[in-house]
């Protein structure tokens, strides 16, 4: 339907991208079906289309826009840029981005442009609300991660995780990299009755006032808490409404499920940090603030950064992590390549890499990063697990409480954080 | 003035073209840029009809009045309060060597962007800050910090508080400027001795003699100075309330939301923002005409002191103030730096370590060229144009337009975030893909205003009778140009030099936008990092923001000492 | 004019010296009426000694001795307390106010009529008479001249200085002005002291002349 209502629009008022859209469409219709398909074609055929791929990207100069807010993380692609250059002669710039939208918006004013094979950005670090935006306005290049050799040690007939991204089929337009959890944290020296579940946390900010509070939406995220909370509270709700959750909202999913978040927030508002008036605009400042300690529990995405933050005395020694028992939000990023990337081969090939043993297991050390890998370690050989093992020294903040016994929550379906967003300014956008 | 027809001739005298080009096309095409989508024309996203939908869209925002109010408010209380400071500072160090101090001491504020001036009064000003570190816990009894909602308070005071800290020493180094000219400013203090004469007490001869006056050439700056602050996105992004916050910060959001469609509304919003803007310079000449009508006869009634002693002590105490506000901010700043855990009521940090800077300055080497080379070439570029601009002037003998001369402000009138999306767009069209020349063509919009009024009265006030009396040796125009002319203005040169780079150095949106965030400087990283954890180093890098310019104007300040020195 | 006996301007054993070495030394007394005119070389010390008068000393220099201004010590008064009128050889009229507005600037407080009158009557004795809306920058040398020495005596100083008031002026101007100054300063009873470097001005002010020499005078001290 979609894809039918672009062309048509494409058809009148851009006949002479005719041909253009034309090959859209034809792979639109065709991904959907075939994309199992082509993920299982012959290792034969796989590795004609890869050497060819190998061979015209190599010493290519590679734009990768990535989040640049995380001093860990830009050595890990550091060193991603210089093995891709040993292994490819590729040159790896990384493009900082303080908002992954920076770069949508790029590739978007690029179309507007008519500008369809010159684009500045060959790679882009993605997930969810915008990777939904670049699918829906047909900003990726499409049917590429299959073609990845390493793609197949995520096995992804087997994780259906590794194919959807929020929910929305990737449709090959993504490649896996990572995943994350919400993982809470607090200072063990001045808290001793941790709130483990949401209800818990509502009791203990009462307790409490002024010590607890989420960045505003659509900050990435304030909207993971959000979506923490709706999640454990329609777990009342029979599960055929909270299966509505995982697909694209209506208005009546929407009256069935959002009243109790608001309920629930119209009570833990009075008792957030500023007395819910105000809200930090990023995730980020949430740690500055308990560095100040102003916050006393708090919450990220990327647990690693705990103890790296310890270690440059940007959190107290005694913070502690854990997951809550109710569950913990989890999702997969992935890396993206623009429909008008002008070095997609080169592209592919720093995908691929990324998704290589070597690159995954150095990724998941505490030190480097910490991010969990994306590969299925049935699927490697005796060698590629060893590179997994763990001898580091940790600090404690690093041992996540209850992270065995805690169930992992999936993603909701993208639309929703546009319906939460909204309703959530309205109701306390204006104080 | 007959001159030759040389190329150099030629070149000079078809520079105020170029100039007016570089400075109007960019601003028009970048309003085209924006205006286009705000009335529903946005291809990309499928939107070919035209229509108000997105002024529709922008009015039904929750909080949108408010978010004007703040803008409007927020500006014209922050410029005003920074004027009347400037004007009692004057008024009451008028003829005093603590003038000269005090200028000293903000002159160094005056460099320092505008994101880090907001970071600087954030460590400061916060409940957790060191403001409240330094009565905490044996005065107020504070053991954790206070849940107060300041700064990110509602009615933008703390906007406030930042807008007028980092206006004021730009005011009163405008009016110092004038002052410094000798023919204006001799002649302002020799008015003032006669006031003083007739036996006005000086703060009084002040108001009614040098003011009517000074204003005069302080209005643009002021203007510029309403202009930008009422659309400026660091201070309130920094400082301010979120719920909601200002529509200039609001526009950005909008614009780099991942909701593609919100593009149209943060278009349609960049208009509302244009014409808030004019608003307030319309706001601002009304009050600058009820003054003038209320203050006719105060200036002739004959008295001689209203007060004078008050409102000096008054002055006294506002400037300490500000001074030791300025002081320990930067003081909070250096410690956070080196600190290591730095729990709260604490005045100082457990340890000082160099981590942060030594971490930093590694990761610091390919941001720090970025920023040198595209300061260096913006600002050789600026200067060298503005040379030939006011050579040309020279050789016309008249002084461009003063339409021309309105058109080197517009960069500065016209709210950046309102043409600088569609500047980007702009660069699409030319298809234009080298970061490095749009960056620097971005940045030229800003730096090239300054370098203008920075050199204009230096080159204009060089005596004609040089020039004529080289001519009549039979000295070509061009050697003139080089080797008399310039020579003589080295030291304004150098200083209009430091103040591009300055400029250059600080901008922020510019560089992300037409840089297609492929060219990192030290400012991009600093806003990044500003919005990130860790304190610490977002406190080294926003003092390398402050040292890198004081750095060049130190240079500038001294190579015409050892210059001349040298020479005998 | 009812205090002319007691009207006068005493510069009592003045020593002004610049980083230890002695400027210039003096000891005078002007009365009502009477002009004192000071000529020397430019660095004589002439500018020092006006602005020691006035109150607006620079740092650098140092100052011994006493000023009294009809028998009162005025030596460490603020400038705009001592009611000494200062007219230099630029008007330096205020551009952003009229004729009337400057001279009413400097006029004592008072009713506004009474001011008004008295402005009129004031130019009309000068050659100025409709002259008061007007703008100072549209006005001849000699007319801004004439209004800058009324604006000095309707302030009623009680002394008056004059700092090369004639020289930018031509002769035949110069000679209508300079008459035109110290008829007023007669008729108001000011003691005066002029600064010039012209000996036309001296014989006209038929009053004591000194000479400074910053030379003999530095000799002199070591």
């Amino acid at each position: 339907m979609q894809v039918n209502s672009y062309f048509s629009l494409y058809l009148n008022k851009y006949w002479r991208q005719l041909v253009i859209s034309l090959c859209l469409l034809s792979v639109f219709s065709l991904s959907s079906n075939s994309f199992a398909n082509q993920v299982n074609s012959t290792a034969e055929s796989t590795s004609r289309v890869w050497k060819n791929v190998e061979m015209r990207g190599t010493k290519q100069n590679v734009y990768f826009h990535a989040w640049g807010g995380d001093q860990q993380i830009n050595n890990y692609i550091q060193w991603v840029a210089e093995q891709v250059k040993e292994k490819y002669q590729i040159n790896l710039h990384h493009v900082k981005l303080t908002d992954t939208s920076e770069a949508v918006s790029r590739v978007l004013a690029e179309k507007a442009a008519d500008n369809h094979r010159n684009g500045q950005v060959d790679l882009v670090w993605i997930n969810g609300a915008n990777f939904a935006s670049m699918a829906k306005y047909q900003l990726l290049a499409a049917d590429w991660a299959g073609e990845l050799p390493n793609f197949q040690l995520t096995n992804p007939t087997n994780n259906p995780a590794m194919t959807r991204d929020f929910g929305v089929p990737t449709q090959g337009m993504e490649a896996p990299w990572g995943q994350a959890a919400l993982t809470f944290y607090f200072d063990s020296l001045k808290v001793n009755d941790v709130p483990e579940t949401l209800s818990d946390l509502l009791i203990w900010s009462e307790k409490h006032p002024g010590h607890f509070t989420y960045p505003k939406p659509p900050d990435f995220l304030g909207m993971s808490f959000l979506k923490y909370a709706l999640l454990v509270l329609s777990e009342s709700q029979p599960s055929s409404i909270q299966d509505q959750l995982y697909q694209p909202v209506t208005a009546e999913s929407e009256a069935a499920l959002l009243p109790a978040l608001w309920q629930f927030l119209d009570q833990l508002h009075p008792t957030l940090w500023r007395q819910g008036k105000h809200f930090v605009s990023n995730g980020l400042a949430l740690r500055r603030l308990m560095s100040d300690t102003e916050l006393q529990v708090s919450f990220t995405f990327s647990a690693a950064e705990i103890p790296s933050a310890i270690s440059r005395y940007d959190l107290p020694d005694s913070t502690r992590s854990y997951r809550m028992k109710d569950g913990s939000l989890s999702n997969i990023h992935f890396v993206a390549i623009p429909y008008n990337s002008p070095h997609i081969e080169g592209a592919k090939l720093v995908a691929n890499f990324l998704l290589s043993p070597e690159a995954q297991a150095r990724k998941q050390k505490t030190a480097i990063w910490g991010d969990s890998s994306v590969l299925d370690l049935s699927q490697l050989t005796p060698t590629q697990k060893a590179l997994f093992d763990v001898n580091e020294k940790q600090h404690l903040s690093a041992n996540i409480i209850n992270i065995d016994n805690t169930r992992l929550l999936s993603e909701l379906h993208p639309s929703w954080v546009k319906v939460i967003t909204e309703q959530w300014l309205t109701r306390y956008g204006v104080q | 003035m007959i001159v030759a027809n040389t190329l150099f001739t030629r070149l000079v005298r078809n520079s105020p073209y170029l100039l007016i080009a570089l400075l109007v096309v960019p601003v028009l095409g970048g309003l085209l840029g924006v205006l286009l989508p705000a009335f529903g024309w946005f291809p990309a996203l499928g939107a070919n009809e035209f229509g108000l939908f997105g002024f529709i869209q922008l009015f039904n925002t929750p909080g949108i009045e408010r978010m004007v109010m703040l803008s409007f408010g927020t500006s014209l209380i922050s410029t005003l309060l920074a004027f009347v400071i400037t004007v009692l500072i004057l008024a009451s160090y008028f003829n005093s060597p603590w003038l000269k101090r005090i200028q000293r001491l903000l002159g160094p504020i005056l460099v320092i962007p505008h994101a880090a001036a907001a970071i600087a009064i954030g460590f400061l000003i916060t409940p957790s800050g060191f403001l409240s570190r330094l009565v905490s816990p044996w005065l107020s009894g504070w053991d954790v910090p206070p849940d107060w909602l300041f700064p990110h308070d509602p009615y933008g005071l703390s906007i406030i508080l930042g807008l007028t800290l980092k206006e004021l020493p730009f005011l009163l180094l405008i009016a110092l400027g004038v002052l410094a000219q000798p023919e204006i400013g001799k002649t302002l203090k020799a008015q003032h001795k006669v006031a003083s004469s007739l036996g006005y007490c000086p703060m009084t001869g002040f108001f009614k003699v040098i003011l009517p006056s000074l204003y005069g050439y302080m209005r643009l700056p002021i203007l510029a100075v309403l202009a930008y602050s009422s659309a400026s996105v660091e201070i309130p992004l920094i400082l301010g309330s979120n719920t909601p916050p200002t529509l200039a910060v609001a526009i950005m959001q909008w614009f780099s939301d991942v909701d593609l469609s919100l593009r149209i509304k943060a278009s349609s919003g960049a208009i509302l923002q244009i014409l808030i803007t004019l608003s307030l310079l319309g706001s601002w000449c009304l009050l600058e005409l009820l003054v003038k009508k209320c203050s006719a006869s105060f200036l002739v009634n004959g008295e001689r002191e209203y007060g004078g002693m008050l409102i000096q002590r008054v002055t006294h105490l506002i400037t300490t103030v500000m001074l030791s506000v300025i002081g320990l901010a930067l003081v909070a700043m250096v410690l956070w730096s080196f600190a290591g855990f730095w729990s709260f009521p604490d005045l100082l940090p457990q340890q000082l370590v160099t981590l942060h800077w030594s971490s930093a300055l590694l990761q610091m080497q390919t941001p720090l060229f970025n920023t040198l080379v595209i300061a260096i070439s913006t600002t050789l570029i600026a200067i060298a144009l503005t040379l030939f601009v006011l050579e040309a002037e020279q050789q016309n003998t008249k002084t461009i337009s003063a339409i021309s001369g309105f058109i080197i402000y517009l960069p500065l009138l016209i709210p950046s975030i309102a043409f600088l999306f569609g500047l980007v767009w702009l660069f699409e069209q030319v298809n234009s893909q080298h970061a490095y020349i749009n960056v620097v063509f971005s940045h030229l919009l800003f730096v090239l205003p300054y370098v203008f009024l920075s050199l204009a009265n230096s080159y204009r006030r060089l005596d004609p009778r040089f020039s004529t009396v080289a001519a009549s040796l039979g000295v070509p125009p061009s050697k003139i140009f080089w080797q008399l002319k310039l020579p003589l203005l080295l030291s304004p040169i150098l200083i209009a030099s430091a103040l591009g780079l300055a400029i250059s150095f600080s901008q922020y949106l510019p560089t992300l936008l037409s840089g297609a965030g492929r060219i990192n400087t030290i400012t991009t990283e600093a806003v990044t990092l500003a919005n990130g954890a860790s304190r610490r180093t977002s406190a080294v890098y926003a003092l390398m923001q402050m040292l890198l310019p004081a750095l060049f104007f130190i240079l500038a300040w001294a190579a015409p000492k050892l210059f001349f020195r040298n020479r005998g | 004019m009812k205090s002319q006996s007691m009207s006068s301007l005493k510069i009592d054993n003045l020593q002004l010296s610049q980083q230890g070495k002695l400027l210039l030394s003096l000891n005078e007394e002007v009365k009502g009426g009477e002009v004192l005119t000071i000529m020397g070389p430019s660095g004589s010390g002439k500018s020092t000694l006006l602005n020691w008068l006035v109150g607006m000393l620079p740092n650098d220099f140092y100052a011994n001795g006493e000023l009294y201004l009809n028998q009162q010590i005025i030596t460490n008064t603020a400038s705009h307390l001592r009611n000494i009128g200062l007219l230099y050889q630029d008007p330096l009229l205020f551009p952003h106010l009229t004729v009337e507005g400057n001279i009413a600037f400097a006029m004592p407080k008072g009713d506004k009529q009474t001011r008004k009158d008295e402005i009129s009557e004031a130019l009309n004795q000068v050659g100025l008479a409709g002259m008061e809306k007007r703008c100072p920058q549209n006005l001849s040398g000699g007319q801004q001249a004439r209004v800058a020495l009324l604006r000095v005596l309707l302030s009623k100083p009680k002394a008056i200085l004059l700092d090369e008031p004639f020289s930018k002026l031509d002769s035949q101007l110069r000679q209508e002005t300079r008459q035109l100054v110290f008829e007023q300063i007669q008729r108001y009873s000011l003691p005066a002291v002029m600064v010039t470097h012209d000996e036309s001005d001296a014989i006209a002010a038929q009053g004591k002349v000194i000479t400074l020499d910053a030379l003999s005078l530095n000799k002199a001290a070591s």
